[in-house]
């Protein structure tokens, strides 16, 4: 983590200019403008926060870097490699009176969202009324019937409610869309902030921004009140890391003191839900879920669904399960169902909506349908559900009078065929707000996605702030950003600078606790793997600088012939290269850039960044960075550049394996972690022996083999000769005082497994304890004169048989092959 | 009529799944003109757990689940189903235009609610070239609705080519459109997705023939498997009128109703969730005999 952060403010915000850099800024006045239209003492923050950006150098640069290491990054949809989040330094700013109106509009809101949810999966009163048409209702993919008659464990259908915003040309603010399955954004809305604090010093507090951690606190709260238990275990159900949100979930399980868990970590028993855990099966009371209905429980609602959990819909009917949000609740999100708020909320509330949304014509009914037509010139048309309708191939929402010619009589055709699948709404002209660009603030039409949360007492709660989305188009046509789209923090500031913190709530402090978290399963299974593989890259470099620098000497004449051979024959072993016919240069060059090769360096790497985004919730975010550095450069068959290259290789992964001994806290975690090293290491050493020492080896093939082992000058000053069989083999296996030797690895792995829970009452020890333990004994007995070539064989099949009992102890016993798939096996 | 019915299926697995659940739909659901007695389902080997349940659609769904690893699945489902012939629906002349718009009027969500059959579904895609090969049967809206269904069946049957093999039980309607063959459950998928193209509530109903015709007619196709037919909304004074494009023929005193969704997904015989890899072979055989050739 950068500790520059509070020097360097203090450098890049001086003292501010007399006159506001924003003297000069020059809306369009017929669109409407926050910053213009700002009342005088808001518009002062906005004068101050501007002139500290204009007065600072490079601030572009800070933010990127605050960005950056937060790890900050998105994926767009179809992508597997995240970009950098771009976000612009000057915070949308809105006043306390302006805020106030806002809140009492949306907290409205989300009370009629949740009666009217409660109503479709209960009553249905408003749909037998008339209030509400049966196929508003039913055209949803969310509207999920077996959810009838379920009712919410929490009592509430709405924990967590996400709301896009625009303000129009006079300053008025209407909804644009309701979102309730998933909070996209929420994530990034917390981590704009974080970044856009650290780099700007005490700009933020100096203007009297709220806070944010008080809102996620009380959704927090708001979730564990609901669970029976005292202190409850919560989960982030995700569907994986290749879904656009998963950094997103990530940082917000990470941040919320979740369990962040996909569906295979989780199983239903007796209507209970319990993830896997290394500890044995653990209870968990409720879920955040980041998954649509349908994909929850592939036995109750869609059978293909690999991702969910079979039958957790029990967990809901039968055992109290808390979920945020309840499944189902996403019917309400419906573009048809915006036509139909304005009236509902008379109907339940007797009272208008005080924040309107677009206004919306359903053409499921005839009026609508043929004012629609009527007036398509001056509509946006969209399809009523999400996806496509004839017209709208894509989803997506188009103006009307972009329809012509055939494409207009289609249109107008497939409306009268099907006349529930369309909708029409209001163009409104979306306002603009300042951004800093290339030096200088220049108008940008924004939208507002904020977020409300059910506290403990079940009382909506608004965060005060939000993602502000600035783009050229104005339009928002991805759920959350587009290309060339950027993001910025949205500030509700109070009139006293500090005034809502000056009054801090009565907190009382938790409970100090030091016990770790659950592990669940699977996150330890790719902690042992992240071990192994980092283990490899950083002896595979090992190993191709040393036939390197072997190859030089041995044209030199120094070494014997058998060393860059022997050292050859262990990459192919291991599956670096694909032959050892070639120069050493070759060799190393394949070794060094042929991803196709499973064991090759760029395709060990491409594995270990693969399991860490796996683990992004449990990787500090230095060791991120680590892994996520590109690989150095060199240049092919350059000897010397290639050694450079094997040598940055393996100080990188010696600097993560150094961050992780110093700075991991002492969890099962880093038991896993640790434990995947030194499963690796004990099975590198035994081969590294087989090949270098089959049977028969000179002084130089023992050199090199002390060497890979960091263990020359230690046999030099012990044994003052040269290198023979015996004692280099005692060194390099017996001896349990060598950190990079098998003995050393052996017991390590013994206090590990020591420290793990076990399963069993009867205080017998589990197989894994059983299998080190014999390794060990083992060990301990020989004499370096009888260690042969069988019995290296032995201990490898030895180290291959614990590496399975762990597997099969503490990992996913039953888990499909698939999903294997990404951990090609290695000896 | 009185039919004995039963249908049994196994499921082998090339190598023992673990943690296998499934859902069975088997057992009839109340069903106008049909009444079930003696109903019986045997599963084996024994589940650790067995729940009986409903829905989410009109069907009912029984949930088994096993602890032990499992090699194969047998199910069999027995029943005596004794059924009505039901009025022919007589032709008021309800249009299709009438039933469109009152589809969107009626304010119901139940079982039969016609606004829960009006829109593209997991198997039922609507889609352009069904929508446009349909439109000589359905396009114009002063037709009367069962003169268009009886036409569109016809179409179906007279244009397809039955054969069995060449499609899965999720084939998507499309591609048995385009290349004009598959069985019973694709004739009523591409049905359907005409008729919604059109804002038509149209259903799809899963159930059984029986095996051997009365004296003198002939033999129905699809009678020694689960076979598959449509209902479709026709209006609020008409109702749901079930048709058979397999046979080309009303739906009627040889069929006996499982249950009725959106497609097969939703009224799907045996479905589930396990790990290991998928079946190695199913088989399925039926018999439905009236109960005095029993």
């Amino acid at each position: 983590m950068n500790t520059d952060g509070g020097i360097a403010d203090a450098d890049l915000f001086g003292m501010a200019p007399n006159a506001s850099p924003l003297a000069f800024y020059a809306p369009d006045g017929s669109r409407g403008d926050i910053y213009a239209d700002a009342p005088p003492n808001v518009a002062a923050k906005w004068d101050i926060f501007a002139s500290a950006i204009a007065g600072s150098k490079g601030i572009e640069d800070y933010l990127r870097r605050h960005v950056e290491d937060l790890g900050l990054g998105y994926l767009l949809t179809g992508e597997e490699q995240e970009r950098p989040w771009p976000l612009n330094p000057m915070p949308v700013i809105i006043g306390a009176q302006e805020w106030q109106r806002l809140e009492d509009g949306l907290v409205q809101r989300a009370d009629l969202l949740e009666r009217v949810i409660a109503d479709i999966y209960g009553p249905q009163q408003l749909v037998a009324d008339g209030h509400l048409p049966a196929a508003a209702v039913t055209g949803s993919r969310d509207f999920t019937r077996k959810m009838v008659g379920v009712p919410p464990s929490s009592g509430h259908f709405l924990h967590v409610y996400c709301v896009d915003l625009a303000r129009g040309p006079t300053g008025e603010w209407r909804v644009l869309a309701d979102r309730v399955r998933l909070p996209l954004g929420i994530g990034y809305a917390l981590e704009n902030r974080i970044a856009l604090s650290r780099g700007t010093g005490s700009l933020l507090s100096a203007i009297g921004a709220r806070r944010l951690a008080d809102f996620f606190d009380a959704m927090r709260g708001g979730i564990a009140a609901a669970c029976s238990r005292e202190d409850p275990r919560i989960a982030l159900l995700t569907p994986g890391r290749f879904n656009q949100a998963y950094p997103e979930q990530a940082h917000l399980a990470r941040y919320l003191g979740f369990a962040l868990v996909e569906g295979r970590d989780l199983l239903v028993q007796d209507s209970k839900l319990f993830v896997r855990t290394i500890a044995g099966l653990k209870r968990v009371d409720a879920l955040w879920r980041w998954m649509n209905a349908r994909n929850l429980d592939p036995l109750a609602f869609d059978s293909r669904s690999e991702i969910g959990v079979p039958d957790l819909f029990s967990a809901w009917a039968e055992g109290g399960l808390i979920t945020a949000n309840w499944p189902g609740a996403g019917v309400i999100e419906a573009r048809a169902m915006s036509a139909f708020l304005p009236r509902l909320a008379e109907v339940l509330f007797g009272e208008p909506l005080k924040l309107p949304n677009l206004s919306t014509w359903w053409c499921g009914q005839d009026w609508e349908r043929q004012h629609v037509a009527e007036n398509l010139d001056t509509l946006m048309i969209s399809p009523a559900f999400r996806g496509a309708v004839t017209g709208l191939e894509d989803g997506r929402t188009r103006p009307g009078a972009s329809f012509t010619g055939p494409a207009r009589e289609a249109l107008l055709q497939a409306m009268e065929r099907r006349p529930m699948d369309y909708t029409g709404q209001e163009v409104i002209r979306i306002g603009t707000t300042p951004c800093w660009e290339k030096g200088h603030f220049a108008p940008r039409s924004f939208t507002v996605r904020t977020f409300l949360a059910r506290d403990e007492n079940g009382h909506w709660c608004m965060m005060p702030g939000g993602l502000v989305r600035l783009s050229q188009a104005g339009e928002l046509r991805t759920p959350l950003m587009s290309e060339g789209d950027l993001s910025t923090d949205l500030c509700v500031v109070d009139d006293a600078p500090g005034a809502k913190v000056a009054t801090p709530p009565a907190l009382s402090p938790p409970a100090v606790r030091r016990a770790a978290k659950i592990l669940p399963s699977q996150a330890a299974d790719n902690l042992f793997w992240l071990g192994r593989y980092s283990e490899r890259v950083q002896m595979t470099a090992r190993v191709v600088r040393a036939l390197l620098a072997a190859s030089s000497m041995q044209s030199a004449q120094q070494v014997s012939g058998t060393v860059p051979d022997r050292l050859a024959g262990l990459l192919a072993r291991w599956g670096v290269i694909e032959t050892t016919e070639g120069t050493a240069e070759e060799l190393a060059a394949a070794a060094l850039s042929d991803a196709q090769r499973p064991g090759s360096v760029p395709a060990l790497i491409g594995n270990v960044r693969q399991i860490a985004r796996l683990l992004r919730d449990r990787l500090f975010i230095d060791s991120w960075r680590v892994i996520n550095r590109p690989m150095p450069g060199f240049v092919p068959l350059d000897s010397d550049s290639m050694a450079d290259a094997a040598e940055r290789l393996m100080e990188r992964f010696a600097t993560l394996s150094g961050m992780t001994a110093e700075s991991m806290s002492r969890t099962p975690a880093w038991n896993f972690l640790d434990m995947g090293v030194r499963v690796e290491r004990a099975s590198l050493a035994l081969q590294a022996t087989l090949e270098m020492v089959p049977g028969h080896a000179s002084g130089d093939d023992l050199t090199a083999l002390l060497d890979l082992f960091d263990c020359h000058y230690l046999y030099r000053n012990r044994y003052l000769a040269i290198p023979f069989i015996p004692p280099v083999l005692d060194m390099v296996l017996l001896d349990p005082d060598q950190p990079r030797g098998l003995a050393f690895q052996v017991r390590q792995l013994a206090s590990h497994i020591a420290t793990l829970p076990t399963l069993r009452a009867d205080g017998m020890p589990e197989p894994p304890m059983r299998a080190v333990r014999r390794m060990e004994m083992r060990i301990a007995a020989l004499d370096a004169d009888a260690v042969d070539h069988a019995t290296l064989e032995e201990l490898l099949q030895e180290v291959l048989a614990l590496s399975d009992a762990i597997t099969q102890r503490y990992f996913l016993q039953r888990e499909p092959q698939a999903g294997r798939a990404d951990k090609p096996s290695i000896q | 009529m009185i039919y004995h019915v039963s249908h049994t299926s196994r499921v082998t697995y090339g190598a023992p799944v673990d943690l296998a659940r499934f859902a069975i739909r088997l057992k009839p659901a109340a069903w106008p003109g049909q009444a079930l007695r003696d109903y019986r389902m045997v599963v084996s080997p024994q589940p650790a757990r067995l729940t009986e349940g409903f829905g989410p659609f009109h069907v009912n769904s029984t949930l088994v689940s096993f602890d032990a690893p499992l090699e194969e699945l047998v199910v069999t489902s027995e029943f005596r189903m004794e059924v009505w012939p039901l009025a022919i629906p007589e032709d008021d002349g309800t249009t299709l235009a009438q039933v469109r718009a009152a589809a969107l009027q009626v304010g119901e969500l139940g079982d039969f609610a016609p606004a829960q059959f009006l829109f593209g579904s997991r198997i039922v895609v609507i889609e352009p070239e069904i929508c446009a090969w349909a439109a000589p049967m359905l396009a114009d809206d002063q037709s009367g609705i069962l003169g268009a269904i009886k036409a569109l069946c016809a179409e179906i049957y007279r244009s397809f080519a039955y054969t069995p093999g060449v499609t899965a039980s999720d084939t998507p309607p499309v591609d048995a459109f385009r290349a004009r063959h598959g069985v019973c459950q694709d004739f009523a998928h591409v049905m359907i997705a005409a008729l919604r193209a059109y804002g038509i509530p149209a259903a799809y109903v899963s159930g059984y023939l029986r095996t051997e015709p009365p004296p003198g007619q002939p033999r129905l196709v699809g009678a020694d498997a689960m076979h598959a037919w449509v209902d479709v909304w026709c209006g609020p004074s008409i109702g749901w009128v079930a048709i058979d494009p397999t046979n080309d023929r009303p739906a009627g005193e040889d069929y006996v109703t499982i249950g009725m969704g959106r497609d097969y997904a939703d009224v799907a015989p045996v479905d589930g969730v396990f790990v290991g890899s998928p079946a190695h072979e199913m088989t399925t055989a039926v018999d439905v005999i009236p109960e005095g050739e029993v």
